[in-house]
């Protein structure tokens, strides 16, 4: 049980990133639990079926996941804002509809014999992840990327080429969403396309929502938070969507940037001092 | 005759049943300060929105340095060297001013993945942003966030950020509006010594004194076309432009 918690939430706190990538960039993604779908299946042929190690599993299969975000990311992410949500929550009613139609990976009863993936995997991969981001939140990409953000308009103005721009952290965020659902397929043995439903989607956006999207440790503090908290307080699991929206209402009222929101510069005038 | 950096060149621009701009040609010659004056609505941040790409144009031809441009997208003329304010300044707010600038750097914004391969430059960089925030006075506020800044500041700094990307022609749109008397004096002497860093600069205003002073030569607008166009003194002067100034108030 224990195990279990540290999995879930380790692949939660990927999930977290995998949308925070995106909202980095100005879009939002309502799609990343059908992207972590595509990744857990992905790797999951590729395991099952073609005998591929895991290591090389989960990567090609990333891969594979990122190419098919930019490819309908690119003109999704022409549109913006209530556009956008619709577009990206269509993407993920699809991809489970397909899941489910394909006999191949074992449709509505799901695809067994997924082995390989231990909680301290997906804790490595998290600690790496953060690493990258933390080291991003550092260069211009990042400033280019709040540009972005703020003021589409004016960032294309300077000669950045927006679209790029948004269409790379979509694919950047699929991916980490398919590695997210690669170790997590790998650790349950047998996947359902249910493991993957709109809610997973809504619930990743609501735990980066609440951590708070101005810095890089507000969307894990908000998955960990929302993963344990209904374990800690027993009886409350079955309240889970409850708790879920008690506590998103009360944030928002009190925190409206999310628990952690404070945003850090990417530079400061007194590194051109120092010798 | 000095050459012509940018060209319009019978630039029309509809929306719906309102022509912003009918049939517009006019030039921007080298090392010029070129005016544009006209009255509200007559079509001069249109004309800037169409330059810098925000508006494709429904016809006609935008030249610069000899290069067609007008199929450019907005990114591509930034690219090219069209950099430009916005009459309501556009800043990035949450960002810091040291930032607005630095992410204007063209190292950057040209290939926005390749710092990740590289951090070499880092102290470079900040050194030179710093020197444009200083041109601008604003140094001293570099790690604020440029949502504080009062008016006259945020004004500069959009300038700044305007200018980090080495332009070839800067459209100014209404930079002294809202600005007291001495602020705009300041102002002058900010656009005046840039002048010599940049192909040209465009300065869209209504207030004629202030672009009579400022001012190599003049373009007069109203109702989206070409009313005149030469030195200030044969502008202003033009009967046209006295009638179009005599019918409205506040210009
Ligand atoms: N995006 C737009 N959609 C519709 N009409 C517009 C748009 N932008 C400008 N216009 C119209 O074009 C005309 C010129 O506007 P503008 O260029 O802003 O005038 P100004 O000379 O005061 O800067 C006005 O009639 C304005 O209402
Ligand atoms: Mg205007």
């Amino acid at each position: 049980m224990i195990a279990d918690h540290i999995m879930f939430t380790g692949v939660n706190v990927l999930l977290a990133w995998s949308v925070y990538v995106i909202l980095l960039s100005g879009s939002v993604s309502f799609a990343n639990g059908a992207f972590m779908a595509i990744g857990g299946y992905g790797a999951g042929v590729l395991t099952t079926k073609f005998g591929l190690p895991l290591v090389a599993g989960i990567p090609i299969a990333a891969l594979g996941t990122a190419a098919f975000g930019m490819i309908i990311g690119l003109p999704a992410l022409r549109t913006r804002g209530i556009y956008l949500i619709l577009v990206t929550t269509g993407i993920a009613f699809c991809v489970k509809n397909a899941i489910e139609a394909i006999p191949y990976v074992g449709g509505v009863r799901g695809m067994r014999g997924l082995v390989g993936a231990e909680p301290w995997h997906v804790w490595v991969v998290a600690g790496v992840v953060g690493l990258l981001l933390w080291l991003l939140s550092r260069t211009p990409l990042q400033r280019i990327l709040d540009a972005v953000r703020e003021d589409e308009l004016v960032a294309r103005s300077l000669g950045i080429n927006t679209v790029y721009v948004k269409v790379i952290a979509f694919g950047t965020g699929a991916a980490l969403a398919a590695v997210a659902g690669g170790l997590y397929a790998h650790y349950m043995y047998v996947i359902n396309p249910e493991h993957f439903g709109i809610l997973v989607s809504v619930y990743v956006v609501l735990y980066v929502i609440l951590g708070g999207v101005n810095n890089l440790w507000g969307p894990p503090l908000g998955a960990a938070v929302m993963t344990l908290l209904p374990e800690l307080i027993r009886g409350l699991q079955a309240w889970r969507p409850i708790v879920f929206g008690v506590v998103i209402v009360i944030l928002l009222l009190v925190r409206p940037e999310g628990l952690l929101p404070f945003r850090s510069p990417t530079a400061r005038a007194k590194e051109a001092r120092r010798g | 005759m000095a050459e012509t950096v940018l060209g319009f060149d019978g630039v029309s621009k509809r929306f719906g049943g309102i022509h912003a701009l009918s049939a517009l040609s006019f030039e921007v010659r080298a090392g010029e300060i070129l005016g544009v004056i006209g009255p509200n609505g007559a079509g001069k941040s249109v004309m800037i929105n169409v330059a810098s790409g925000v508006y494709a144009a429904d016809e006609g031809r935008i030249v610069h340095r000899g290069r067609d441009i007008t199929r450019l997208n907005a990114h591509q003329r930034g690219r090219a060297g069209i950099a430009r304010t916005f009459q309501n300044i556009r800043l990035f707010k949450r960002m810091t001013v040291l930032e607005n600038v630095l992410v204007a750097d063209k190292t950057h914004t040209v290939r926005p993945f390749g710092s990740l391969l590289s951090f070499g430059r880092r102290r470079e960089e900040i050194a030179a942003a710093l020197a444009e925030l200083d041109r601008m006075r604003l140094a001293d506020k570099a790690d604020q966030l440029a949502g504080t800044l009062a008016y006259g500041d945020a004004r500069r700094l959009e300038i700044a950020r305007a200018l980090a990307g080495k332009p070839s022609v800067l459209f100014l749109d209404e930079p002294a509006a809202g600005m007291n008397e001495r602020e705009t004096e300041e102002l002058l002497a900010d656009i005046r010594a840039c002048r010599s860093r940049l192909d040209a600069i465009v300065v869209v205003e209504h207030d004629m004194a202030l672009l009579r002073v400022l001012s190599d030569r003049l373009v007069a607008m109203n109702y989206g076309q070409l009313l005149a166009e030469g030195t200030p003194d044969i502008v202003l002067a033009h009967p046209e432009v006295v009638s179009a100034y005599l019918g409205t108030q506040d210009g």
